[in-house]
This record gives C-alpha cells, structure tokens and sequence, in this order.
C-alpha cells in the first residue's frame, strides 16, 4: 500500500490555499462549514466535518450537464456517504483536476463530453481509498481487522454492530497513507450510481439564488460596458469625445482593450492573413453602474478601421467553399480500397449531393461576462463563467505579465456555455480593465456584442459521389467535406499529419469513422482559411459532417428502392452495438408499422466518438413529423442511445431531452453571415433561438450497458438534422441541403 | 439622476438613478437582486421577467421613471400558492439545466396559473413562447406547470 499524498489537516475552515470554494449556491453564504466545525481532508475530492458534513470537490464546471451533481453521486457512493449530509465546493489547483482530451498538456476544463468519462474511475479510486482510511481509523481505535468492518452511509460499523462515524473518525483518517489501488464496489453494491439522483441545484435554480457570473459582486467593484471593432481584424483609429464622456455621472475611465491573444489567434495555430498582435480592438466604459457605462459607451464616438480583411464577406466564403469542394487539391482522411478509380469508371451512375451549412453562434442566455481584479501586489483573481480554468490562468497571465499562478480563478455557475466560455478573451479584457482602472471591475458585453464576437462554429460544406453495386448497396463513396479548419485555426497539434498536408477530424466526424460497410470509400478535406474567430461548439464538427452523412446515406437507400431503416441495418449487420440502438429507435417508433396518412418519419444514426477515441456513445433517431395547419412540425423525437454505464438516467435524459432542442435551433434557425470584416447579427430577432411552442415530444429509449460510462453531453444532436430533412423529403418531395432549413420547405 | 422611491417585493425602497436606467437594472446593481436577469436588453428572451402590480413584464424594457407607484415582484419574493405549487413542481421535475432563465420561466408560468388555473399545451405555449431557453428544457417546463396546476386542484 502507497502513500500516495499527505493530507493537510485544515481547522476551522474546509477552504485551503489552493483549492478555494466559490460561493456558488446562495449569495453570501458561508465558505466554510456551518458551526466553525473542523473540516479534515481525507483526498483532493473529500473533506469530512467532525459536524458530519462532507464537501465534496468538484473541479467541473456546471454549465446546466449535471456534473454539479453528478460527479459528487460518484464520490459519495464509494465513499458510502450520506447523501443528505453532502455539500459541493468548486476546486481548483490541483493535478487531480485536470484533464485531457487527446494529446495536449492536462489542464481544468469541463468539455468534449468528457467529464463523467473521464473522472468515473478516478473519482471512484480516490473516494474508495477514502473510505478505507476510515475504515481503517475505526479498526485501528476498536483494535480490530478491517476485514471486520463495514460501511454504511456516513459510519463503520463493526462486527458486533458498534458504530463510528465519519465525522468521529475523520481526523484519524486524514492522517493515515491512502492506497493508490483501493478496492472498489461492485456494481451490485451501488447505492447511488446508476439512480435518478434529484439534482443538486435544482432548489437554488428555481428561486433564484444560483449564483451566476454576472451576479457576482465584489467590494468596490465597477462596472463596463464594452464595444469591440465590428471587423475581425479592425483596431480603434480615434476616440472623438472621450473628455466629454468622462464628465457623465458615474463614468470612471474610459479603457482601450488590446486585442486578445486567444482561440484562432494562437501563436503557432495563427491563420497566416490576421495581423500580428498587438492592437487596440475594444474600448469599455467603467462606471459605478452598468447602465451608466452602457450609456456612456453608446454615446462614445469611436472610430474604428477594418484591418486588412475588411472585406471578409458571405458571398466570399460561398465563392471559396464551393471552388475547395470542386477543386484539385484535398487531404485524404481515409482511402480504402480504389474509390477513385471506380467512380471513375462507372461516371454516368455516380449519385452526388452537395449540402452547406454556416458559421453560427454559441448564444448562451447568459452573455459573457467576468469580474476581475488585478492587484497591485501583481496577483489577479478573476470571478466568473469559466468552462476552461487553466486556459483562462494562462490567458491572463500572457495578457498582463503576471505568472499563471499568480491568477485564482473562481468558477460560478454558468449561464449556458456550450462550448463558448472556454474560451476566455471576456475574462481577459476584465482584467485589462481592472489593471487600468485599479479596482475590481465586473465587464458585460451586451447581447449584440456577444453575438457579434463570438467564436463561431465552423462553416462547413459536403459534396458525396457514390455508386451503388447490383443490389444497391455502395460500392464506392467519396465525400469532401471544405470549410474553415477549427483544429488549424485553433489547435494545430491536434491535427493529423499525412504526407500531403495535414487535416483536421472534427471536419469530417461521424465520416471518416463512421460505421457503415464500405468496400471502397474515399474522404478528404479542404481548409479554407479565414479570419473569422472559431471554436468548438457543442456536438463540434458531426453537427455538419453527420447532416451530409446520413442525408446522403437516406438519399442512396431511396436510388434502392429499399426502407430507410433496412437500408441502414443491412450495412451496419456487422456491428451489433449499432444494431442495437437502430433497432431499438425503430421498434420504439413503431417504424415497420403503417402510420398515420398527416404523418411523416426521417430516421438517422451516428456513433459518436469521442476526441481521441476516448469513448463510442451510440445514438439513433426517429423523427416524425405532422402536418397541422397548412404547415409540417416535427412533433415527436424518438431517441434511442448506449451511453454505457448511466451513472445518472435524470440528467442523462435531461440531455437527451435538452440536446434534441438545441439541434432543432441549429437546424431551423442559426446562421451568421459576414459584410465588411465582421458578423451581420446581433440579438435575438435575427438570431432567434427554438421556442416552447416549437419543441417536439421527446421519447428517450436508453439502452442498458456494461460498458464503462460514455460521453453523452453531445451526443445526440447530430443525427436529428438528417432525419428532419428526410422527413420532409418524404412529406413534400423537398431536398433539403443547405442548414438551416428554409422555413419555405415547411408548407405543405 | 434621480431619486426613486420604488416598491419591490412589499419594500419601499429609495434608489438614486438615471430616469431612463431599466427596472432590471435598478434590481440587479442598486439593490443586488440578482435572481432577474439580464439575457438581450430588448424584451425578446423573457430572462428578466417580473411583475408589476402583479402582471408579469419585461425588466430590461421598463425605464425606472415609468414605473411610478406600480408595486414590483421578482423571483426573490414571489409568493402565493401558484409561486409554491411552480417552483415545487420546478424542483420535483429537476427543471433547470444551466438555470439561467429559470427565473423569467417560472415568473411567466406563475403568471399563467394566476390567470388560468388548467392550462392547456395551446395555453402554455402562448404563455412562456417568449421565455428562451438555450438548454431547450421545455419538455420538462411543459410537465412542471402541468403538475403545478394538479397541485392547485387538489
């Protein structure tokens, strides 16, 4: 048995140095537990009150998954705590906390669906190594073998039935080595996983006192408002009446904000055409109000120029996306068999589609915002919607020459997050404003300017060629997917490298691994470079990848004249798991059945993989649509998934529920276009997101596993965009290629 | 600037501002009710949904020199049968994902009950349609304020 850390034994309060908890659940709410009861560290995850309470480390950001919840019912079980006796504290700074998705430095971040996966066994390990220390603590004060010991739910009970409780035993605990191999429950033995477990925030959400990032409220803070220049690459050029604003009430300074070294412009991930750093390309007003610096900034006359790519528009990016699909020069992803060579030869029978989707915005209803304070002692401690911890320090850090241990971090709840608040340019420019002014400063970009800058999801554009065999099967199939590479304008190392030329997988997920049997099969890629921000957004590359898949899939099984279901069993019968959840899809729709004559169904499937092949989460979808009113709905979404193990089927399904409604905003409404340098939308009215009205009936079909727990945050947005659009098609003989659908194609 | 003497959650209370600073900004930054929220600024997201003399309005649009003597409500101090019955059923359906529109959602379906005690899908959907939710957690908002309204029967 290894010693694997020493324990601090903290008194009176169960915030350490470095791992701070955030008042995240009530405002103003005591940080350490209730009573001024010694709080012991048992492991980097657990802290036991001798008043019984256990506070449980999560390093997770909540950004509405359920890790807040979730990753907590995983300690406490193993722990064989009392789940009524449990508290949760955001942590950071400690290696235990971070992670990685494929080959980059661990870092804190909460994203790609990989939480639950990832910390499933490492939480389990560090919370059953927790419980034996406990056990042994109780053995050691009864003089007994641990062998005679058991647990249950907050005490160790002893052969004859004595009991010890954690709270009594906690300080003996903390002081003995913790094993690094502790012996973990069966799943028989499991009390809280694999349970619908309420959530834990659930109360606070409902009343109102979840702490966001925008509610965060610092002594003798300041608020800024902040406009950014409407191009991508454009600076300030003048500021014509910045004396005349400083005399309004309340106005404190007035801030010009360096553009921000983050996302696509990476040193060494940087797109060749985008300026080099640094310029000014922001400007904020601090007041004591928000709405005083808001109007204080609409009245600020600034002039900004376009940069060198003020001519970035969408009749552009049309020009280059269609001229890439059709254009000599590709990567090959992958080439089985002689694909070329047979769609060559058999020219006059090649089925082609080509399909496009835009760039689109992340929207969370809570617009970025941070609260930071940079210190005159060069330390800065920054207050906010974090998805990405360590990203964020390293951020600030480069920003305004301070060590990336000099940066605390407290992460709050998150108004929705979806990929966006990785990425921490609106943490930075706080910091940038908190330095100028010399005093904490909460920054809020207004809607408009959270759209506007954004970092999009990709464009994406598909062109698929195939031939069929005798039996109308393919034989060969070639798919080029083009568009703006988000591995190479954000994250070059993740790309893979062939003899000639690199090309990114989230271009083409859900493609080049996709699970159909094909003899012959060809993808390739094309980067068209931009100088448009990007970065991940939920469901990354398979929400266009997997559109064009599965609509051309639909569209060789209609050339066969055979069921779109059938169509799909046949050339995935060598893979049982996908058969599984296609099977499961269809018989909970009722697929083989007749239906009824106003009703029409799109089926679709995918395999979700996740980054670095770290997980298979597979998902099939059955939509029905319904014509009411001179119009077709989609009414209903049958889902079936194999997520694995489900450490949590409430929130599981909240995500399934969750997940279909996103999707319905992506494929019916989102779409940013560009003019003169920069984004053309701004709110609401024209970036609408998916109403209550418009949402379908969801029915989840989870299929038991004994696979270890799969990603799932993702997952099943991809899939239903294909089958909407094959449901139309069968509804009104109309294509739909292009994302997101016209709402023209929906008349019947 | 201008002094205000308000009514918020059964309080008066005296705020010192621009007449034309919106009601949602008044509760969030002069007097740190931060449960309203601020999503678009324009009354197109709901997030900041309160009510005034009991009906239910958009924070972010209302300048605080057109509220007069109207008496506000908000998320903190929302009471009644209809505000215990929603936010109980909120909890025992674990509505919120994120949470950030939780409050505006749960304000407009208060609203709704006071007004309709057996709402019909039709009912709900006019109702909350202008109640965003980015998680997209209607299917379970729909369930919540269908029990709400048993709830009130029984």
């Amino acid at each position: 048995m290894q010693p694997i850390s020493r324990r601090l034994v903290l008194a009176g309060s169960a915030a350490g140095a470095a791992s701070f908890l955030v008042p995240v659940i009530v405002r103003s709410s005591p940080t350490a537990p209730p009573g001024g009861a010694a709080g012991y560290e048992i492991t980097d995850w657990i802290v036991i009150a001798t008043s019984e309470e256990v506070t449980l480390s999560l390093s997770q950001p909540e950004v509405g998954q359920g890790s807040y919840t979730v990753l907590p019912q995983i300690l406490a079980d193993e722990l064989d705590a009392d789940w009524q006796r449990v508290k949760v504290r955001f942590v950071t700074g400690k290696d235990a906390y971070k992670i990685a998705f494929k080959n980059e430095a661990p870092a804190q971040k909460e994203g790609a669906s990989m939480s639950t996966t990832v910390f499933y066994k490492r939480l389990r390990v560090a919370a059953a190594a927790a419980r034996e220390a406990l056990v042994r603590a109780a053995a050691e004060r009864w003089d007994v073998a641990v062998s005679q010991c058991r647990t249950e739910k907050g005490f160790v009970i002893g052969a004859s039935g004595e009991r010890l409780s954690y709270g009594e035993l906690a300080p003996a605990a903390a002081r003995l080595p913790l094993s690094t191999k502790p012996r973990l429950k069966e799943q028989s033995q499991f009390a809280l996983i694999g349970k619908p477990v309420p959530r834990l925030d659930s109360r606070a959400k409902s009343t109102g006192r979840a702490v966001f990032g925008i509610d965060v409220a610092i002594p003798g803070m300041l608020n800024a408002a902040i406009r950014m220049a409407p191009s991508f690459t454009g600076a300030i050029v003048a500021i014509r009446n910045e004396a005349e604003i400083l005399k309004r009430p309340g106005v404190h300074a007035v801030v010009r904000i360096a553009a921000v070294a983050v996302a696509n412009e990476e040193p060494g991930s940087q797109h060749p055409k985008i300026t080099s750093l640094p310029r000014h390309n922001g400007v904020c007003v601090v007041a004591d109000h928000f709405w005083q610096a808001k109007r204080a900034l609409d009245a600020l006359l600034v002039e900004f120029d376009s940069g060198t790519q003020g001519d970035l528009s969408t009749a552009k990016i049309d020009v280059l996306l269609q001229s890439a699909l059709d254009g000599e020069t590709a990567v090959a992803a992958v080439n089985i068999g002689t694909p070329k060579e047979i769609l060559r030869d058999k020219a006059g029978s090649v089925i082609e589609r080509r399909f496009v989707l835009p760039h689109i915005a992340h929207a969370p209803l809570e617009p970025v915002n941070a609260t930071a304070s940079y210190k005159e002692d060069g330390t800065v401690e920054v207050w906010g919607s974090i998805q990405a911890v360590t990203a964020c320090q390293e951020a600030i850090a480069k920003a305004v020459g301070v060590a990336a241990d000099a940066v605390t971090v407290h992460v709050t709840f998150l108004g929705g997050s979806f990929g966006r608040k990785i990425v921490p340019d609106y943490v930075v420019q706080a910091v940038q404003a908190s330095k100028a002014v010399g005093r904490p400063v909460k920054l809020i970009r207004t809607r408009e300017q959270d759209t506007q800058h954004d970092v999009f999801r990709p464009n994406a554009a598909g062109r698929l060629r195939a031939v069929l065999d005798e039996q109308g099967y393919p034989l060969a199939v070639h798919a080029r997917v083009a568009g703006q590479s988000l591995f190479g304008a954000t994250r070059k190392s993740w790309l893979d490298q062939t003899p000639e030329g690199a090309w990114d997988e989230s271009m083409v997920d859900g493609i080049y691994n996709q699970s159909y049997r094909l003899p012959n099969f060809l993808v390739e890629t094309v980067d068209t470079p931009l100088p448009i921000p990007v970065y991940f957004m939920r469901s990354v590359g398979s929400t266009a990848a997997v559109f064009f898949w599965e609509s051309f899939i639909s569209e060789l099984a209609s050339h066969a004249g055979v069921d779109q279901y059938l169509y799909r069993r046949n050339l995935l019968n060598a893979d049982p798991l996908a058969l599984r959840v296609l099977d499961a899809v269809a018989q909970a729709s009722g697929w083989a059945t007749t239906w009824a004559s106003h009703l029409f169904r799109g089926i679709a499937y995918n395999c979700y993989v996740g980054r670095g092949g770290r997980f298979k989460t597979y998902v099939a979808e059955v939509v029905e649509l319904e014509r009411v009113d001179g119009r077709f709905r989609v009414k209903r979404v049958f889902c079936a998934v194999d997520p694995g193990l489900v450490v949590n089927p409430n929130t599981l399904v909240a995500q399934i529920e969750g997940g279909i409604g996103f999707a319905m905003t992506t494929a019916l409404y989102s779409r940013i276009t560009f003019s003169n340098g920069g984004a053309d939308q701004s709110n609401f009215f024209d970036y609408p997101l998916l109403t209550i009205d418009k949402m379908p009936e969801v029915v989840p079909v989870v299929l038991p596993s004994d696979r270890a727990p799969q990603g799932f945050g993702e997952v099943v947005l991809a899939p239903l965009a294909p089958a909407i659009a094959q449901a139309v098609l069968q509804a009104t003989g109309r294509r739909l290629d292009v994302m997101p659908f016209p709402d023209a194609a929906f008349a019947s | 600037m201008g002094t205000f003497i308000i009514d918020v959650n059964g309080t008066s209370r005296s705020v010192d501002v621009d007449g034309d600073t919106p009601l949602l900004w008044v509760l969030r930054d002069n007097l740190g009710l931060t449960g309203t929220k601020f999503g678009c600024g324009i009354a197109l997201c709901g997030a900041c949904t309160v009510f005034v003399d009991g009906r239910p309005l958009r924070a972010c649009s209302l300048p605080i020199s057109a509220l007069g003597s109207g008496k506000v409500t908000t998320i903190e101090g929302v009471s009644g049968t209809e505000a215990v019955a929603v936010q109980d059923a909120w909890v025992a359906r674990d509505v919120p994902q994120c949470g950030y529109c939780q409050s505006g959602q749960i304000m407009s379906a208060v609203a709704l009950l006071k007004e309709i005690r057996k709402p019909t899908d039709r009912d709900i959907d006019l109702a909350l349609n202008g109640n965003l939710c980015r998680c997209a957690t209607y299917v379970r908002i729909r369930a919540a304020i269908h029990d709400a309204a048993r709830a009130l029967e029984d």
